[in-house]
């Protein structure tokens, strides 16, 4: 019996594979074709304070082995989410995570108060998003703001707070030391990668919105690297994500370094991804004579 | 719904850039309805990783058979044109809100290109129930499909004028409806003919059902990437087309000009 639990900020997760927000919707899709409390956590889609209407079509492009895509936040907003949603997804034997972006450090926080205030286990605060100007992704960029984005958020919030890097900066390990001096309780990384597509025929940009976020299989090197870099510069809990589609991915991202992960496009590729990827991990970690998946993490052997 | 290992049960060219694909998958066929989709995986786990979203043209759940007409247009749709009878597809459906009769007692069934596919199975299901007339557009002669074994009057137009009128579909269609309209019209086809004939049915005040076609990424309604516009109060709104359509009212889609 192979004990895949883990205590992630104090929040209980039954086993490492989180649903990747903005690939889960707030469950209930999923819910449809299997129990979701089969996983460890699933992290919403991403909320804002006011209802969002989100991008014009298209907001898909498949690229080789990934996609990118342009949703620009649509969702009911926060109040709609805690009235409407919450209240099913906690009848759930899963953690609950609220991924939230802003425009203003203000948005940031009146969302992490009603939040805090509501049945979420825990804050996922994405100071990443490509695809909105409003996406929070000016606070992601640079050092020094995503110390101050996340101080300021820290203060507000009365519940666990991860904070989302985005991958499009200089040098990931300032942007995680940044986000743990600021208070942060873990992070996930990585977001997605801005692209393009270009359709030759008719000369257009595929996307509305031009540019878009990459995701899938394609980033997953790129994910890796940047995980493994992020978990050596910080203390706090590391929660890796990009492109992982199997069990023994999840095992790469938690080799590095990675407590848990999270589970994104896979979700488009099989339906049943997730569930999945939970038994893989299980047979890994017998087939690798490990009783305990937290057994893995940052054990890597690194050449040189 | 449920996402299964369909056999192929063939796969052959029924016109020009357009193929026949008929799978077995049992437990799909007995839950689909006319208008409805499944999602299928582009064979061979290569770099194509989201599913197509393909429009069923017929499904039997005495013989657990679903057949789709699929236009080749890239990658995707070249491989699923490669398998052979006795090869597996991975499907994911059936999905979405199909075309619904509504009680209707006469109806038109208006196709365009590949958009003939959904609207002839909705005729095949709906016939025994109401009188049909299909009008059926295509680019030319090599293109025409789906017009076999139809016993109810059928009007065709072809851009070149190989087969049937030469023009536009709406042409036969507005003469037909000159001469008394139905109750319910279904159509599916490139986005100026649905704006077209959603125009027309506005015009006349014919209820009228429009397939929609839209890039897709779960299938399920989560992802939020397969977005249309419809009327709203304060203006518009979006719609899922995989979950909340792909079958939408004419009277509330929104057509971007």
């Amino acid at each position: 019996m192979i004990d895949l639990s883990l205590d992630l900020c104090g929040v209980h997760l039954k086993n490492p594979v989180i649903a990747a927000s903005g690939t889960f919707g707030f469950g209930r899709e999923y819910d449809q074709l299997y129990d979701i409390s089969l996983l460890g956590g699933i992290s919403v889609k991403g909320l804002t304070l006011k209802k969002r209407l989100g991008n014009p079509p298209h907001r898909v492009a498949e690229t080789p082995s990934g996609m990118l895509n342009s949703v620009g936040l649509q969702n009911p907003g926060v109040d709609a989410f805690i009235e409407e949603d919450l209240p099913w997804l906690l009848q759930k034997d899963v953690a609950v995570i609220a991924n939230m972006a802003g425009s203003t450090e203000e948005d940031y926080c009146r969302m992490a108060e009603k939040l805090s205030a509501s049945g979420v286990h825990m804050l996922e605060m994405n100071i990443s998003c490509p695809n909105v100007k409003e996406g929070g992704v000016a606070f992601g960029v640079r050092p020094e703001s995503v110390y101050a984005i996340t101080k300021a958020v820290r203060a507000c919030a009365k519940k666990p707070l991860m904070v989302k890097l985005s991958p499009n900066v200089a040098d990931i390990r300032e942007n995680a030391l940044a986000a743990q001096e600021g208070g942060a309780d873990c992070i996930s990384l990585i977001n997605t990668l801005t692209g393009i597509a270009v359709d030759p025929r008719t000369r257009r940009m595929v996307l509305y919105n031009n540019v878009g976020g990459l995701s899938g299989p394609a980033v997953r090197p790129v994910a890796l690297r940047m995980v493994w870099q992020a978990a050596q510069a910080v203390r706090i809990p590391v929660v890796g994500m990009g492109g992982i589609v199997t069990g023994e991915d999840a095992a790469s991202f938690m080799l590095v370094g990675a407590q848990a992960v999270m589970v994104g496009t896979a979700n488009f590729m099989d339906a049943y991804a997730c569930p999945r990827i939970v038994r893989e991990l299980e047979a890994y970690c017998a087939q690798q004579q490990v009783a305990r998946a937290q057994e893995l993490v940052g054990t890597v052997r690194v050449n040189g | 719904m449920e996402q299964t290992i369909a056999k192929v049960l063939r796969c052959e060219d029924i016109a020009q850039d357009i193929f026949l694909l008929e799978l077995s998958a049992p437990g799909i066929a007995r839950s689909a309805a006319p208008g409805q989709f499944v999602h299928v995986a582009v064979p061979g786990a290569g770099a194509n990783i989201l599913r197509r979203p393909i429009s069923l043209m017929g499904f039997d759940a005495g013989t657990g058979t679903l057949s789709m007409a699929i236009q080749v247009k890239g990658e995707g749709t070249k491989r699923l044109r490669a398998l052979h009878p006795g090869d597996t597809v991975d499907v994911l459906g059936p999905i979405g809100r199909g075309f619904e009769l509504r009680g209707a007692r006469r109806a038109f069934f208006i196709g365009g290109g590949v958009g003939v596919a959904p609207v002839r199975g909705a005729l095949d299901a709906f016939s025994g129930a109401c009188a049909c007339e299909a009008f059926f557009g295509y680019r030319g002669k090599a293109f025409a499909y789906g017009l076999d074994g139809l016993s109810c009057p059928v009007h065709v137009a072809t851009d070149d004028g190989t087969l049937g009128e030469s023009g536009i579909i709406t042409a036969p269609l507005l003469r037909a409806l000159d001469a008394g309209a139905p109750d319910m019209m279904f159509a599916c086809g490139p986005a100026p003919m649905l704006r077209a004939v959603q125009r027309i049915a506005l015009e006349r005040n014919i209820p009228c059902q429009l397939s929609l076609e839209e890039r897709m990424g779960c299938g399920l309604g989560a992802c939020l990437v397969c977005n249309c516009k419809v009327r709203a109060a304060d203006g518009f709104d979006y719609r899922r087309v995989c979950v909340d359509g792909p079958v939408f009212d004419a009277g509330e889609v929104l057509f971007d000009d």
